[in-house]
């Protein structure tokens, strides 16, 4: 626990940053007050572009060089980090202040071993050979949690998996015994379980060592579930900071009352639309495989043949009007159903729509595409960056509907998806996340389809920009009656707004069940260890255990 | 790397020459030449044309010339010269051997000075040292090497008379006139792969130097210098062996072009002389013998970043 007796470990006072830009000096970060004592862990909430990460790698000494600090210090165990020549920075990063990144996979350098990775660390600040710091190595990974240490020192990245390389990451950053750690949003590119693992490693080796601990998240459930105290960042502020209970059972800001609403909860149910259940389904997909891995001119030739299982024999039915969420972890085959069904990949089995049998992309017809309509995870990489909003809603009024009136209609669907009429004049980059999610959305719904397949289409956005798009969809599904396929690892999220949620694993369906009863006793094995892993967010209900 | 990688790339050697050589002798087909005539000179009697081409196979449908000539190839056996009748085999193999002697030494030459000159531009990136490697560069690449050559022979043999300026004397023979023979012609060569690789390698290195794992590295505390050498260097290096190897391409155009203006009896030269004289089965072995030493140059790039790459096998 917090020893209070103590100065801090780590001690901002009256910090400011601005970045000189072409256009002008930008406030990036505005009288930063933080201090974080030995054994506890401070959570910095915010949005994207509200200042954490620049506050994460100011604290760190790596600056760009247009950044100007204009007051303030940094305090690390009382010594001022602003006044440290290069060369003492060097010597203190990994030694008494680490960091652990967001994604494993692209903070390790693919062509170095794990070990030779990890042990550098120990070579560079305790003096070892390399020879002990390979064995000291071994230990660090075995404390972590990995089960064959040995092995795994000798592994390149692209043979771990992404918890196993986020241990090794940790491992790294706890292997100097520092006194201070900064995690920026160490979870946020794993699975839901192995989040939950990674998150249990973390909370186990903080209370051990007992290290000042910065948790920076856009999450707040998340943060809420490990640190003591919390900081709310918004443009470069902190609006506030306190223990956690505190904070979400009386948030003094609106800005914090709004994300702590933002988080999903699966007690408060968002969807109040029934499917129709009289007559067929809309949808019916019957044992539909998919495999990927083409078999290549000399495989042919040799006759070997490697094929990977993305679908295993799925079977499930979309009612007209329903809200069929599908949950699973990363590789679990959710998005390749989808994409089997909008064609973009080959497979087997046959999918019914409305009555006519789809068994692959030839049936596919312009009236099919009309009905199945997809949306995609990230809007940067689906609208096309050279053409005007304009232009990529046209698209589909001219081929789906009538090409009359072209401006009125665009202005119209703009304004259904909660945009401002003028956007059709503008780029996508000159849109925010969530601003360009809603282009993706009315270009879906530009259509009139009956099916709209949203494959994660919010787990790129910002909490609170989440609530915001997913109340748009569920009034256009009111107003519509269309069905979703909503394919998303976010559990609590989908219990919020599904009728229906099937659970993939591996490739395989393992069940479907209603929402409101996802989390009886009944479930599979499976569901259950979903359901728990992911418990309820923490807040005035839920006090921290 | 596994055996199944080399087999595979093997293979595809193997695919490429029988394609290369289907397209060889196609071409010489089309070409206006007759051997028989070639042979025996333009005052031959038609009987005697005839005679030979019988004896030579050339009435025998194309296709079974085709077998023919390959068969022959496959036993190492590249046919005679029209010219000279002597065997081309071992003439051919013979220039090839000085050729690669100046490739090799241009390709040596030419990464001691590309690889640092990289590095600086992208450590110093957006600098005064930056901008004077890219100025070289481009310099470097918008010259032909005709151009470079004559200039080159001009400065340093007509004016300073420091070297040779043109034939070649066999390293074994006398090592130091064979050394300074071969001076300009790989000077010549190495400054337009100087160039293409220095840009590479200071794109890539500039790339790596901005991804996740050198920050991460960097907050690891490790110093600039360990950083840049055990994280960065590796990492960046790792696609100039492509370029390399893809660069050994336009070498063999280019040494045919540096061997006619420094009268070096490479493979190039061999070309050009079988050209001119429409010696058919020449101008075969030399275009195989130069796809075959593309391919096998570039299987070993392939093997030697699959070795530095662990996971390319994956692929």
């Amino acid at each position: 626990m917090a020893d209070l007796q103590q100065p801090p470990v780590l001690d901002i006072r009256g910090y400011s940053l601005d970045y000189e830009a072409p256009n002008g000096t930008f406030h990036a970060l505005k009288d930063i007050n933080l201090s974080v004592p030995r054994g506890e862990i401070l959570g910095l909430v915010g949005e994207s572009g509200s200042g954490k990460t620049s506050l994460a790698w100011s604290i760190m000494r790596y600056l760009p060089k247009n950044a100007r600090e204009t007051a303030g210090t940094i305090l690390l165990s009382g010594e001022d980090l602003m006044k440290k020549s290069v060369s003492e920075i060097e010597t203190m990063r990994g030694k008494r202040i680490s960091m652990v990144f967001q994604d494993p996979s692209t903070s390790l350098n693919p062509t170095l071993s794990l070990g030779t990775q990890l042990s550098e660390v120990l070579t560079r600040h305790r003096g070892l050979t390399r020879r002990q710091a390979w064995r000291e190595g071994e230990a660090m990974l075995a404390r972590v949690g990995l089960k064959t240490p040995a092995a795994m020192m000798q592994r390149m990245p692209h043979e771990a998996s992404g918890g196993e390389k986020q241990r090794v990451v940790i491992a790294a950053a706890f292997a100097c015994n520092p006194e201070c750690i900064l995690f920026d949003e160490p979870t946020t590119a794993l699975d839901v379980i192995t989040a939950r693992q990674i998150l249990d490693l973390f909370v186990e080796l903080q209370a051990e060592t007992g290290v000042a601990s910065l948790y920076i998240s856009h999450d707040l459930a998340l943060v809420a579930r490990t640190a003591q105290r919390v900081a709310v960042i918004r443009r470069g502020e902190i609006v506030e900071q306190g223990p956690v209970n505190a904070i979400f059972a009386q948030a003094q800001q609106a800005y914090t009352r709004e994300l702590i609403a933002a988080v999903p909860d699966p007690r408060r149910r968002l969807v109040e639309t029934r499917p129709d259940v009289s007559g067929d389904a809309l949808v019916k997909v019957e044992e539909v495989s998919v495999h990927y891995g083409r078999t290549g001119f000399f495989s042919s030739l040799t006759g070997t043949r490697e094929r990977v299982t993305g679908n295993r024999a799925v079977s499930l039915d979309i009612r007209r009007g329903e809200i069929l969420g599908i949950v699973g972890e990363s590789g679990s085959g959710k998005s390749t159903l989808a994409k089997a069904m909008t064609g973009l990949n080959r497979f087997e089995g046959r999918i019914w729509f409305d009555g006519r049998p789809i068994t692959g992309l030839k049936d596919m017809d312009t009236a099919y595409r009309k009905d199945v309509q997809i949306i995609f995870q990230h809007p940067d990489a689906s609208l096309n960056p050279r053409q005007k909003i304009r232009e990529i809603l046209s698209r589909p009024l001219k081929l789906y509907g009538s090409a009359a009136q072209l401006d009125q209609q665009i202005g119209d669907m703009l304004e259904r998806v909660r945009l401002p009429r003028t956007h059709a004049d503008r780029y996508p980059h000159q849109l925010s996340g969530g601003e360009k999610q809603r282009v993706a959305i009315a270009r879906a719904f530009a259509s009139r389809p009956r099916l709209v397949i949203c494959d994660e289409i919010t787990s790129a956005l910002d909490v609170s920009v989440q609530a915001s798009v997913i109340e748009l969809l569920l009034d256009l599904q009111k107003q519509s009656d269309t069905a979703y396929l909503f394919i998303t690892h976010d559990l609590n999220l989908i219990r919020q707004i599904a009728h229906r949620i099937a659970v993939m694993y591996r490739g395989d369906l393992i069940e479907i069940a209603d929402a409101e009863t996802i989390d009886s006793p009944d479930r599979a094995e499976y569901t259950r260890r979903l359901i728990q892993t992911v418990a309820p967010p923490a807040g005035a209900t839920h006090p921290s255990s | 790397m596994s055996a199944s990688y080399i087999l595979k790339r093997l293979m595809m050697i193997v695919y490429t020459l029988l394609v290369v050589s289907l397209i060889v002798f196609a071409i010489t087909q089309i070409l206006p030449a007759d051997a028989a005539v070639m042979m025996l000179g333009e005052n031959a009697t038609d009987e005697a044309l005839e005679a030979l081409r019988q004896s030579m196979g050339l009435n025998a449908p194309i296709w079974m010339q085709y077998g023919q000539w390959l068969g022959h190839l496959l036993q190492g056996d590249f046919g005679h010269s029209l010219r000279t009748g002597q065997a081309i085999g071992p003439v051919m193999f013979e220039a090839l051997g000085r050729s690669m002697l100046l490739a090799v030494l241009s390709i040596g030459l030419m990464l001691v000075i590309a690889v640092p000159l990289g590095i600086i531009a992208a450590i110093r990136r957006g600098r005064i040292a930056d901008m004077l490697v890219s100025l070289v560069s481009y310099i470097g690449v918008s010259l032909p090497e005709f151009v470079t050559a004559t200039i080159a022979v001009l400065v340093f043999a007509d004016l300073m008379a420091w070297l040779p300026p043109t034939g070649y004397v066999p390293l074994t023979e006398n090592f130091a006139d064979g050394l300074a023979h071969l001076v300009l012609p790989v000077c010549v060569i190495s400054i337009i792969l100087i160039a293409h690789v220095s840009r590479m390698v200071r794109s890539e290195l500039v790339d790596v130097l901005h991804s996740d794992y050198i920050r991460a590295a960097r907050m690891k505390g490790l110093s600039s210098g360990t950083v840049l050498r055990r994280h960065a260097l590796r990492n960046a290096l790792l696609p100039t062996i492509t370029i390399v190897a893809l660069d050994v391409g336009y070498l063999l155009g280019g040494v045919i072009v540096v061997e006619e203006i420094f009268a070096i009896p490479g493979i190039g030269r061999q070309l050009i002389v079988a050209i001119q004289a429409r010696d058919l089965p020449s101008i075969q072995a030399g275009v195989l013998i130069m796809a075959a030493t593309y391919s096998i140059v570039n299987f070993a790039a392939d093997i030697l970043y699959a070795w530095l790459d662990k996971r390319i096998q994956y692929d």
